[in-house]
């Protein structure tokens, strides 16, 4: 097994920046990033919400490793400082002794590129892993062009493959409005910026250059639904929507567009920090539950280090990437201290230009806006679209508890059982919901829906979002094939020791 | 000041524990069941719902047996689902060193009076659509099935709060009042309760429970891991047997397998152990792709471990103690999924009458009298303590 002295996941802003710091400290650095990733992967929405408006061209592994390469910078500044940097490589699974699990040698991570994954192990790693879009649903979400911001930002930045033309943008902070540039940038017309608020969140001259390209602005507005063909949306219903966040009758705005980009809020993706056991504290102003980390950016876990969007996500690092930039390269000089490479003095001196307000900034919470707006999309367009577009469930199926269709189960018992009656006897558990309804057990692993199911469940129990517990994250974080997860390395011995359930 | 008040308190809201509690509500019972986190968030949520008529285990065969005819009609029975189906169990071999298993299962089987099949590879290939070129021998068990572990624990939780019966989740026992030879109150994490009678269906915790009524139980806890893919197209309803594991595909689709090796650990009283997965899942995936050739291609999606505890001889206790005298013991050791409503019936026959319909002969507790209690370090599953 390969063995690493540091590893970061994530070659974005947060984590180049944390590989030349510590790669500059004299640590051999790995630097994994998953993309470009596989097509197939992309076109279950995964690990982003890419909404099937994706070139054919992204088909050719060799072209988009060009792409994502000159589309970053930092990739070569990071190989000219000796990082070794390892693309369209998936980080699908992280293990470490517990009291529970004792017989690894050391932490462990488990990787993969489309043809066969392996296991490496590491003695630090600084998981700058970036946000996870944010799923809300209206009726035609689960068509070709409906799409999330991030999944939008990669193909438009690393993979030039976005094939979108007339956009709609759900969202007005600035990481709606950012998406929203990149798109009129890139020639893709932007019809609409729509949000619940009754002005715009995000930075006014943004919003005002947008309008000079032709972007119309809809506040106090929703998304009623999506329209289209086989190929995907073809149009998108705007309401208007009262103090109550009720559509207003004959408000109705059809406008032409192919594309409807959810820009409503990103959230941390701690899917690594959560497999790794690291303690993650629900913060509604970074976006839900983020790692608890000291001011060297080093979690509960002490091998393990965060940085960027996966430490927490705040909209004020739309327009500022230096906050990411800064975290990274803390993570960096402090996992370098800690391999002994250099000195706490020493550390200290490479940390100094960093002022702390550069790296923690005082965002404000972001539920009540996301609540704002999943009320409003079911108000408008009511209780029977799907929550989890993977396993088919509505909102309505959630809130009965029903069994899924395919049981064809009914009774007078299980009529008279809903969501409400079982949070009557017990504070919400989304894990055992989700074991009820299938709600986020399909392909994507609730990445689509994690939010809104936890808005609907602290709505329905009275309880604050913030009670509402994770649902768990386990391996493959990535879905992988079994021949792709086969262990070609695997051992004799394993075969011989292999029992099929217990054998006195 | 006491919170409440039961005839019996049901410590435990696993598939064994509700399953009692169930039978015992039906039979009139006034019941409680403590449950420190929520129904089934243990092993009994997180199995491979795989049932079967244990020829492996002579002395299961009468519970298995008598569980497979209370799951026939279970559905209905609770008015929940559990997604319990009947279309039998195959065990096959794919490689020369496994025909002896499926030999063993199938003389088990002869031995016991249990209907066999002995179907050729081509048939094998028609039952289960994808298997293994490979396959060599099979034994099939026209009777065996599988359910879905959640659905099932929720629905016995369901029917047993519909008889009336008294649920607390999140509420974890801490310890035991013994008076004269007697339980008189199980203390929980919210209060007391006081009983006439304890059934403790702790799981892991078994040891640690009886322990606080001053009774050794030796159990050895340990971690098993599982997993599943993305769905399929129906290809089997069979729950199969092979190449080092079991496993079943559900009715949404999805292939869920476990097997290999387990991880003996110690686990607290009160708290939920850390169920971890370790890099083991691929070995298991590379086995599922080894025994079904045609499933290659699909992602496993996601994989999960949970917490099993086993008795010296690797079988159940069953048993309502001598001392003190309102004590039931029951612990699944590892069977438990497939036989909790034997389980079930068996215990609320124990508390009724004394004795059990079922036959559970050979499962009491005083087969481990002489059992010490540092029997899992004396075998090597856990490091003995270190000695100043
Ligand atoms: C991966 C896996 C696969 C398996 N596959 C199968 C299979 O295919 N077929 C089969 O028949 N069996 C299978 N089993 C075994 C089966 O799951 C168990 O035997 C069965 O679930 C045991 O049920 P139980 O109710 O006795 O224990 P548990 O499910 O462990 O329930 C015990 C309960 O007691 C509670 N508890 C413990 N301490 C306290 C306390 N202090 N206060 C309050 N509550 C407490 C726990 O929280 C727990 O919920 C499998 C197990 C695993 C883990």
């Amino acid at each position: 097994m390969e063995s690493k002295p540091l590893v970061v996941v994530g070659a974005g802003v947060a984590g180049t920046a944390a590989a030349i710091e510590a790669a500059k400290a004299g640590v051999q650095v790995t630097l994994i990033d998953e993309n470009p990733i596989g097509m197939s992967m992309m076109g279950l929405d995964i690990p982003q919400f890419f909404g099937q408006r994706i070139m054919g061209a992204l088909r050719n592994k060799a072209v988009m490793l060009e792409r994502v390469v000159a589309a970053n910078d930092a990739l070569a500044e990071a190989e000219g400082a000796g990082v070794d940097v390892r693309l369209g490589t998936y980080v699908w699974g992280a293990f470490r002794n517990t009291e529970t699990s004792r017989a690894l040698d050391g932490p462990q991570l488990g990787l993969a590129d489309d043809e066969h994954s392996w296991v490496i192990s590491y003695d630090r790693l600084i998981v700058a892993a970036g946000s996870r879009d944010l799923g809300m649903s209206f009726a035609g979400w689960n068509m070709a062009g409906a799409m999330g911001a991030n999944g939008a930002h990669l193909l438009m930045s690393r993979y030039q493959a976005l094939t979108s033309r007339r956009m709609v943008v759900m969202g007005s902070g600035n990481l709606g409005l950012n998406t929203a540039r990149m798109a009129q940038d890139r020639g893709v017309e932007v019809a609409a910026v729509v949000d619940v608020s009754s002005s715009v969140r995000g930075d006014e001259a943004l919003m005002t250059g947008l309008q000079r390209g032709g972007a119309k602005l809809y506040t106090s507005h929703t998304v009623k639904e999506a329209a289209g063909k086989a190929d995907g949306i073809e149009s998108v219903v705007l309401v208007e929507i009262d103090d109550d966040n009720e559509p207003v009758a004959g408000s109705e705005k059809v406008i032409a567009a192919d594309t409807v980009c959810l820009a409503i809020g990103l959230a941390p993706n701690v899917e690594l920090l959560s497999l790794l056991d690291c303690d993650l504290t629900f913060k509604s102003e970074l976006g839900g539950y983020a790692p608890e980390h000291d001011d060297w950016m080093r979690t509960s876990v002490d091998t393990v280090f965060v940085a960027g969007d996966a430490a927490g996500f705040h909209d004020g690092m739309v327009l500022d990437p230096e906050i990411a930039r800064n975290q990274g390269r803390l993570a960096g000089i402090a996992a370098a201290e800690s391999l002994g490479a250099i000195d706490n003095a020493e550390a200290l001196a490479r940390r100094s230009d960093i002022r702390s307000s550069a790296v923690a900034a005082t965002p404000a919470e972001v539920h009540t806006g996301w609540k704002k707006w999943l009320r409003s999309l079911v108000n408008a367009g009511g209780l029977g679209i799907f929550a989890c577009p993977c396993e088919e469930v509505t909102r309505a199926d959630l809130l009965d508890l029903r069994p899924p269709r395919y049981l064809e189960w009914e009774s007078e018992q299980m009529s008279r059982r809903n969501l409400r009656t079982l949070l009557e006897d017990d504070p919400v558990n989304p894990n055992q919901v989700k074991r009820l309804t299938r709600v986020g057990t399909g392909h994507c692993q609730g990445r689509r829906c994690r939010e809104q199911v936890s808005l609907l469940l602290a709505e329905e129990s009275s309880a604050d979002i913030a009670e509402i517990p994770l649902m768990t994250y386990r391996a493959p974080v990535r879905p992988l094939p079994l021949k792709v997860m086969w262990p070609h390395e695997e051992k004799e011995q394993m075969r011989r020791d292999w029992v099929k359930w217990f054998t006195p | 000041m006491p919170i409440d008040s039961a005839e019996v308190v049901v410590i435990g809201g696993g598939v064994s524990g509700l399953s009692s509690a169930y039978f015992l509500a039906k039979a009139g019972k006034d019941v409680v069941v403590v449950e420190k986190g929520t129904v089934g968030s243990e092993a009994s949520g997180r199995n491979g719902g795989m049932i079967s008529e244990r020829v492996d285990e002579p002395l299961l065969v009468p519970m298995a047996v008598g569980s497979l005819k209370i799951w026939a009609t279970l559905d209905d029975e609770l008015g929940y689902p559990t997604e319990f189906t009947q279309h039998g169990r195959l065990q096959v071999a794919i490689r020369e060193e496994q025909v002896g298993e499926v030999f063993s299962e199938r003389d088990g089987a002869l031995a016991h009076g249990i209907s066999i099949e002995m179907p050729d590879p081509s048939e094998m290939r028609d039952m289960i659509p994808g298997i293994s070129e490979e396959t060599l021998v099979g034994v099939f068990f026209p009777n065996g099935g599988h359910a879905n572990p959640q659905r099932t624990v929720q629905a016995f939780a369901w029917a047993f709060q519909d008889m009336e019966g008294r649920l607390y989740q999140n509420t974890a026992v801490t310890g035991m009042k013994v008076v004269g030879g007697r339980v008189s109150s199980v203390e929980t994490s919210a209060g007391a309760i006081e009983t006439e009678m304890v059934v403790s269906a702790a799981g892991p915790q078994t040891g640690l429970m009886a322990e606080m009524a001053g009774v050794h139980v030796p159990v050895a806890p340990a971690r098993v891991e599982m997993l599943a893919t993305a769905p399929l197209d129906p290809l089997f309803k069979i729950a199969l047997v092979g190449n080092g594991l079991y496993g079943r595909q559900a009715a949404r689709g999805n292939l869920l397998f476990g097997g290999g090796p387990h991880e003996w650990i110690d686990v607290g009283l009160t708290t939920d152990p850390s169920k971890p997965n370790t890099p083991l899942i691929r070995n298991i995936a590379r086995r599922l792709a080894e025994l079904l050739p045609g499933a290659a291609d699909v992602p496993v999606i996601r994989s999960w471990a949970g917490v099993v505890e086993q008795s010296p001889d690797y079988l159940p206790i069953i048993d309502i103690l001598d001392w003190p005298s309102n004590y039931v013991v029951v612990t699944a050791s590892a069977h438990g999924f497939g036989l909790a409503p034997a389980t079930g019936k068996a215990v609320s026959d124990l508390v009724l009458h004394g004795e059990s319909s079922i036959d559970i002969s050979g499962l009491g507790l005083g087969r481990f009298a002489d059992v010490g209690p540092d029997w899992r370090e004396e075998r090597g599953w856990i490091p003995a303590p270190e000695r100043p």
